[in-house]
Parts: structure tokens; C-alpha cells; sequence
């Protein structure tokens, strides 16, 4: 089935970890909200419209998507096991609102899992670009390319007066999303990411753990987005996040140097310690493996740990989560079992790459 | 009663919590409660959800319409009223924005930092398109002008001009170009 490709633990290549600053930004995602004219959006449409929908969203990409130099592969989400969706979420290839299948829609996936629509999520489109590290005129102009080629196919709902027209009105306007995922451990460590979250608010961006909304730092890890999307070009958020972004970089640059100078041997401790965990213990959970990730990180951010390629750790980030162990297993898994074979992963995956295998391949 | 966990501070907040089907309570203090990382706050829905924000923003104006004036502003296309936007924190359809357009300006105004206009992107198709109108509003003045002038000939010219454009409109619309 064309879907299994995609629930490989295999890493996408957004997870390279290649770039400038990329030991502090991660990933850059870029997404923008569309609808059709002729349909209601999705929270007034029937059955019957939300099925023309896709019909139609799915058919103009998949006849006109090579011109992009991209194949793409549709996924039909309610025809989808419950699980597998789970693991298109946890890889960030829909939102768990899509995964929900509340009525009939799909995602149309490039084969390098950078690009993305979501057909019938809150709106009828959502156009997604994601790249390792940070690029935000890139992950841009690539999103933007597919949304020309599908505005020549398809009837946009447009206003002259309010752009782009969403389901949300935090959306109308350009329907952009720009974001960029932080790895801020020394700001946090330091109490000062309490100060900057307040600051960023009131320049119309926000700043939010990785799992969307509602969802705190798991592993030191911030989403920083742009609020605002009536009113600016794309050009001039996509300037000012970029902006707040290499500040937000800095600061975390000086507090890695500050705790570094002041209890470099306390930080170095923790750094092992963590390093330890993760390489022999027995029961991880997941908030235990997400801390300690952060400090191995940072670790070899500060060139304490050699040898270790900073992609795997990108990697277990996704593939420790429950619906990728559970699919990789082949099996329902209870939490405590859950946590028995995260460790396991684990161990495998970071003792191998220290050149002593000890263990089998996780399966 | 004293806080189950570090047995000094007085309790003031329960935790109940589902462990394998069993159901623990525990009396914390409200220190040992923060500290608690395995507490697992279940929010059914975002405390600053979109629709609450709204709600809060335009409280009663439109739900407690009086008896006389029920003017409830009405989506023609999808059924959405006014006060369904506000309590749902969403639009029904692309409709909705010209039936609600008198209130939307305070409402994005909130949203987006006092701004309620596109200053992005706009759609090829759709870009062309307001060109033309735009330019043949230009040629419609100045075809105007020509007749106030007598100036018939100008004016005729004016005329096809205007003609040719709105052919171009027309066949702009239906191959989407």
C-alpha cells in the first residue's frame, strides 16, 4: 500500500539536521490556509461537498505536481487504521486534527515528506513546507510554488479587502504560518524563556511547546510562530520572525556560555548522566527520554560528546513517541511496555552508532 | 489535612488520576502539585480558545437581541448568524465575510494588532482580473471627460477600449487566466 512508505522509521529529510545555527533551530514549517470558492468550508460543508472537495483538491495535484519536480502520494485519512494516522501525526504530516477523520479527507504527501497538503482539515487546504534547520525564505518559496500552481486549477475564496479567506479569522489574509522549532535548553535552565514568551506576544508572534497549542516544552523544544496574518506581506512577517528568531538564537548562545563558564562541570555531569540514561537504562518514558535528549543535544552542541551524529537524536525524538513504537512493534503496547521498548530503542540505536553493538535490531 | 507527598505544607489540591483503570486521589500542597511532573493536566478544550476570546470581546450584543430590533445578521449562502461566528470562533463559508463585513473591521482589528487588511499575496488570476476593472474604471473617467469635451471621436476610442477589456474579463473568468 502506497501509505507504508511514509510509516517507515525512516527519517524524513526534513529531520537532517543541516544548516546554519541548526544546533539551535531545528526545522522550519511553513503553511498556509485555503479554500475553494464554491464549497462551504469544512465546518458547515456535507459529506457530499467534502467529498467533492477532495476529489477536486486531489486530482488538480496529481495531475499537475510533477511540475514541481515532486511525485505525490494521496492519502485517503478515513480509510486510514487509527494507529498509522497516529504516526503520520507524530512524523508532523497532519495535525491531529486532520487524524480525527471527523468527515472525508486526505493528505497528498511528496515523496520526501517536505511538502504537503492536508485537503479538509479546518480549511478545505493546507499547504505545508517543512525543512531541516532554519530557512524560512526557503521553506517559503517552495510552499508558495505549489500554491501558484494549484490557484491555477482551482477557484480560491478571495476578497479584495481580507486576502485569502479562512475558517478562522486568525488566519484570514495571507493564511501563513511560519514556524521555527527551537532547542532553547540553557534559556529555560536559566528562567529567562519566562521573560522572553511575554516579550515575543507583543510583537504579534507567539511562542508554543512543539506539539501545538495548549502543549508545553517537551525537551526544551519552543515552536516560534508568527500571530498576525492580516495587514503584513508574507515578506515582512517572514523578515520579522526571521529577525525575532536570530535574537532568540543569540540570547540562547550567551545563557549556553553563561552556564557554561559559571558550573561547567554541574552542566557536564548532567550532560552524562543523561547520556547514561539513555544508553543503558531499562524503562524510559517518554518525558524522561525527551529531557535527557535535550541534554545529550546540548552536549554535543558543546562539543562535550564526539562521535555521536546529532540526525539520530532528531530521529528518536519522533520515533520514541507511541504510535511509531507500537506500528514498529507490530503490536499493541501497554505504557509500561511502551516504556521497555523506548529504552530498548534506544540502547540499539545510540550504542550501535558508538560502534559497540550490544544489542539486536529493535523490532 | 497535610499534603500526601512531602507531609509538611496543608493540603489544597486534590489530584485524581488514572493509573491502569485504577483511580488514585492524592492531596497536595500547592508546591508538591507543581513539582509533580506526572500530573497530566487534561484540558478539554484550550483555555484561550479562539470562540472564547470573541465571546468575551463582543459579550451579549448580538445573543440578547431585543424583541423589536432582530436584525441578527445572516449568512445567505451557509445559515451561519453572527452569534453562531462568535460562539464558534469560525466562519461557515467564504459568504460569511460579506454578510458579517460591518462588524469583521473590530474583530481583526483585535485579531492582528489594529489591522484589517490584505497586504499579501494575491491569486494570479485574481490579480489580473482587478487590473482590468481597475483600468477600465480609468478609461470610463477619461471617456467621460471626452464627451463633456465633445470630443466624440476620443470618446469612441475610449469606447472599444473599454469593450476589448471587458471581453478580456469575461474570458479571463471562465479559463481561469
Amino acid at each position: 500500500m502506497a501509505i507504508e512508505r511514509f510509516l517507515q522509521p525512516r527519517a524524513s529529510s526534513w529531520m537532517a539536521n543541516d544548516g546554519e545555527n541548526v544546533d539551535i533551530a531545528m526545522s522550519t514549517r511553513i503553511r498556509l490556509a485555503r479554500n475553494l470558492s464554491d464549497f462551504q468550508f469544512p465546518y458547515s460543508f456535507s459529506e457530499d461537498e467534502a467529498l467533492k472537495v477532495d476529489k477536486e483538491v486531489s486530482s488538480a495535484l496529481l495531475d499537475k505536481g510533477h511540475e514541481l519536480n515532486h511525485s505525490f502520494t494521496h492519502i485517503n485519512i478515513q480509510e486510514t487504521p487509527k494507529l498509522q494516522r497516529e504516526v503520520l501525526v507524530e512524523k508532523h504530516l497532519i495535525s491531529p486534527y486532520l487524524a480525527k477523520g471527523t468527515h472525508s479527507g486526505s493528505v497528498l504527501l511528496s515523496e520526501n515528506e517536505e511538502l504537503s497538503v492536508m485537503v479538509n482539515e479546518e480549511d478545505h487546504l493546507r499547504i505545508q513546507s517543512l525543512q531541516s534547520g532554519f530557512h524560512l525564505q526557503e521553506a517559503y518559496q517552495v510552499a508558495n510554488q505549489l500554491d501558484s500552481l494549484l490557484e491555477k486549477n482551482l477557484s480560491y475564496a478571495f476578497h479584495e479587502k481580507f486576502g485569502y479567506l479562512t475558517s478562522c479569522p486568525t488566519n484570514t489574509g495571507t493564511g501563513m504560518r511560519a514556524s521555527v522549532m527551537l532547542h532553547l535548553p540553557a534559556l529555560t535552565m536559566s528562567h529567562q524563556i519566562a521573560r522572553i514568551i511575554p516579550a515575543i506576544s507583543r510583537l504579534g508572534m507567539v511562542v508554543r511547546g512543539i506539539y501545538g497549542e495548549g502543549s508545553e516544552a517537551l525537551g526544551n523544544v519552543y515552536q516560534i510562530s508568527n500571530q498576525m496574518t492580516l495587514g503584513k506581506s508574507e515578506y515582512d512577517i517572514l523578515q520579522d520572525l526571521q529577525n525575532m528568531t536570530e535574537q532568540i538564537i543569540q540570547q540562547e548562545r550567551l545563557a549556553r556560555e553563561a552556564i557554561l563558564n559559571n558550573s561547567p562541570i554541574v552542566l557536564e555531569d548532567r550532560i552524562y548522566r543523561s547520556l547514561g540514561t539513555l544508553t543503558h537504562s531499562r524503562l524510559l518514558t517518554t518525558e524522561e527520554a525527551a529531557t535527557c535528549l535535550s541534554d545529550v543535544r546540548l552536549g554535543i552542541d558543546l562539543k562535550m560528546i564526539a562521535h555521536m551524529d546529532m540526525s539520530i537524536l532528531n530521529e528518536l525524538m519522533i520515533f520514541m513517541q507511541p504510535a511509531f513504537l507500537q506500528q514498529y512493534a507490530g503490536k499493541p503496547l501497554q505504557p509500561k511496555e511502551r516504556d521497555f521498548a523506548r529504552a530498548k530503542l534506544f540502547r540499539e540505536r545510540l550504542n550501535k552508532e558508538n560502534a559497540t553493538n550490544e544489542g539486536e535490531e529493535f523490532a | 489535612m497535610i499534603c500526601d507527598q512531602c507531609g509538611e505544607r496543608p493540603a489544597s489540591v486534590i489530584v485524581k488520576q488514572k493509573v491502569q483503570g485504577q483511580m488514585t486521589e492524592r492531596h497536595l500542597c500547592h508546591v508538591c502539585a507543581a513539582e509533580n511532573h506526572n500530573l497530566n493536566f487534561v484540558f478539554e478544550q484550550d483555555p484561550l480558545a479562539i470562540h472564547q476570546l470573541l465571546s468575551n470581546w463582543f459579550p451579549k450584543q448580538q445573543t440578547s437581541m431585543s424583541p423589536v430590533k432582530k436584525e441578527v445578521a445572516v449568512c445567505p449562502s451557509c445559515g451561519f448568524t453572527f452569534t453562531k461566528f462568535l460562539e464558534l470562533g469560525k466562519f461557515g463559508c467564504a459568504t460569511c465575510y460579506d454578510a458579517f463585513d460591518s462588524q469583521l473591521e473590530n474583530i481583526f482589528k483585535r485579531l492582528h494588532n489594529g489591522n484589517f487588511e490584505h497586504a499579501g499575496k494575491i491569486p494570479a488570476s485574481y490579480g489580473s482580473t482587478l487590473k482590468i476593472r481597475k483600468e477600465i474604471e480609468e478609461l470610463r473617467k477619461q471617456m467621460q471627460v471626452s464627451i463633456e469635451d465633445e470630443n466624440f471621436e476620443e470618446a469612441a476610442k475610449f469606447r472599444d477600449e473599454i469593450k476589448e477589456l471587458n471581453l478580456q474579463l469575461e474570458g479571463g473568468a471562465s479559463d481561469g487566466n
